[in-house]
């Protein structure tokens, strides 16, 4: 596996398992640590899942592709698809001091990827939803 | 994800291994509503083999742990791997949803 990778996937919550079984492959290819390919599972879980979930309002199949790209100790993951615009950037964070019965867990999914990436950034163009994702990764000891 | 289920002294003892993810969060719900409705009011949660967490978990514990309350009932979990700690500690689900570091800990919460 080279240092890029694209694939595309299908509007069906089936399919985070197989993007489980890329990321851990190119996790492996990179010697990321353990904790490293967790975070970076969990995000890319997270995004995929709200496309599928609340990107399309028809029940037509759908592509969306992901490319992943390591280099000089960062990752960067794209994500794009051609959903309704969806811009998780602006999504309110989670109100975490509140009881627990008060709580709504929406924004949790997004929440947790802002933990796990050093960096995000969105984009609608073409009527496409592109979103960057970047994280610093050191070399596993 | 697979799942055990036994019952001691009226606490139902349920084993999480593997991955609580999007696609495997609607099982654990389905059978943690299922003991809910039969009247189930304490659960307790082995997390030891628990490798993987993601929101769509942690929802569901969360929406168990509020129907519990309403109900006088309780949710504890314990041997939770670092990292899926992490993840709950993130969400600032700690305080609502007790973590124990052994069984024995978390049974002994139920006695409190």
């Amino acid at each position: 596996m080279t240092a890029l990778v694209m694939m595309s996937f299908k509007n069906q919550l089936g399919e985070i398992e197989r993007l489980g079984r890329v990321v851990t492959e190119f996790a492996q290819h990179h010697h990321w640590s353990p904790q490293v390919l967790f975070e970076v599972n969990v995000s890319l879980e997270e995004i995929l899942t709200n496309v599928i979930s609340y990107g399309y309002e028809d029940n037509r199949e759908h592509e969306i592709t992901l490319r992943l790209a390591f280099a000089d100790g960062e990752l960067t993951a794209e994500i794009e698809d051609d959903g309704q615009p969806f811009n998780p950037l602006e999504m309110a964070e989670p109100e975490l001091n509140k009881p627990l019965e008060e709580r709504q867990v929406g924004g949790l999914g997004i929440y947790l990827v802002r933990k796990f990436m050093t960096e995000l950034a969105y984009q609608r163009y073409e009527g496409k939803n592109r979103l960057t994702l970047k994280k610093k990764i050191a070399p596993e000891e | 994800m697979e799942t055990t289920e036994t019952k001691t002294n009226g606490i139902v003892m349920l084993g999480l291994k593997g991955k609580l993810d999007t696609t495997t969060a609607p099982q654990l719900q389905e059978k943690l509503l299922a003991a809910l409705a039969g009247g189930e009011k304490q659960f307790a949660i082995d997390c030891a083999q628990l490798e993987y967490i993601s929101s769509a978990g942690l929802r569901v514990l969360l929406l168990a742990a509020k129907q519990l309350r309403s109900g006088n009932g309780k949710i504890a979990l314990y041997a939770l791997k670092a990292h899926v700690k992490e993840v709950f500690d993130l969400a600032g689900f700690s305080a609502a949803l007790p973590l124990f570091g052994s069984q024995s800990e978390a049974l002994s919460s139920f006695t409190h």
